[in-house]
């Protein structure tokens, strides 16, 4: 047993033992303090957000035939994928000879974009993300980024895909 | 001005400091985000450089905090 006496509750809580609900709540001092363990939360993620774009790879694919120019008609376009199974994309054939393919993953979220001829552009239904046609920058939507091209090339009448362009 | 009010005014500008710091902190993860989606590494690096910069300016003003 100790000796030492009980902490004696001050005299004005003696006389009127009531009990606030905000002696329950956090000090100013705290409430900063965990905004500040937040705001440090937040630059570890920064930093770890950082050090995966240094280290990831991006496969930028291999060459690889994709289809024949003759089955793809002038202003038509041809569903593929590039440059492995889970990447949809599309070409366009815009002339007799020149061809463009983009990633058909619009850049807002994801959602897969279509050629509106009419238009002249790539739109996406989701959010109204709308790109040009031969050079997938944006148009208007809410999309800030183009849509990722694939550099591609005609050889022997076969449309070929050579790699992802570097934004 | 007594000095015991010039202090709760200045650190009650400190609390206000720090949610200013938070909410940048917030719309840096965002541009980080979109850093990565962009394949910009030096947009990245410099936006979490930038978030530790203010990360340790508001510990920094937390001892200028009184309980």
């Amino acid at each position: 047993m100790s000796d030492e006496p009980e902490a004696q509750p001050a005299v004005w809580k003696r006389d009127f033992p009531y009990e606030a609900a905000a002696e329950e709540e956090v000090t100013r001092r705290e409430f900063a303090r965990y905004l500040v363990l937040g705001a440090g939360a937040m630059a570890v993620g920064n930093v770890g957000l950082a050090a995966w774009t240094q280290l990831r790879s991006i496969n930028e694919g291999e060459p690889r035939a994709i289809v024949e120019l003759d089955r793809v008609a002038v202003g038509d376009t041809h569903l593929f994928r590039y440059p492995t199974q889970s990447d949809p994309a599309v070409l366009l054939r815009w002339s007799e000879t020149d061809v463009v393919a983009f990633s058909q993953k619009c850049t807002h979220l994801g959602c897969v974009v279509y050629f509106q001829a009419e238009e002249n552009r790539w739109h996406c239904p989701c959010h109204e993300g709308n790109f040009d046609a031969e050079s997938g920058r944006v148009l208007s939507g809410p999309p800030t980024r183009p849509l990722g091209k694939i550099d591609v090339e005609v050889r022997d009448g076969t449309i070929w895909a050579l790699g992802r362009v570097e934004s | 001005m007594r000095t015991s009010e010039r202090h709760r005014r200045a650190s009650s500008a400190v609390v206000v400091y720090v949610i200013v710091l938070m909410s940048l902190q917030v719309f840096l993860v965002t541009v980080a985000a979109e850093a990565v989606l962009d394949d910009d590494e030096a947009l990245a690096w410099a936006t979490a450089g930038l978030s530790v910069a203010l990360f340790l300016a508001a510990a920094a003003f937390l001892r200028y905090l009184r309980p």
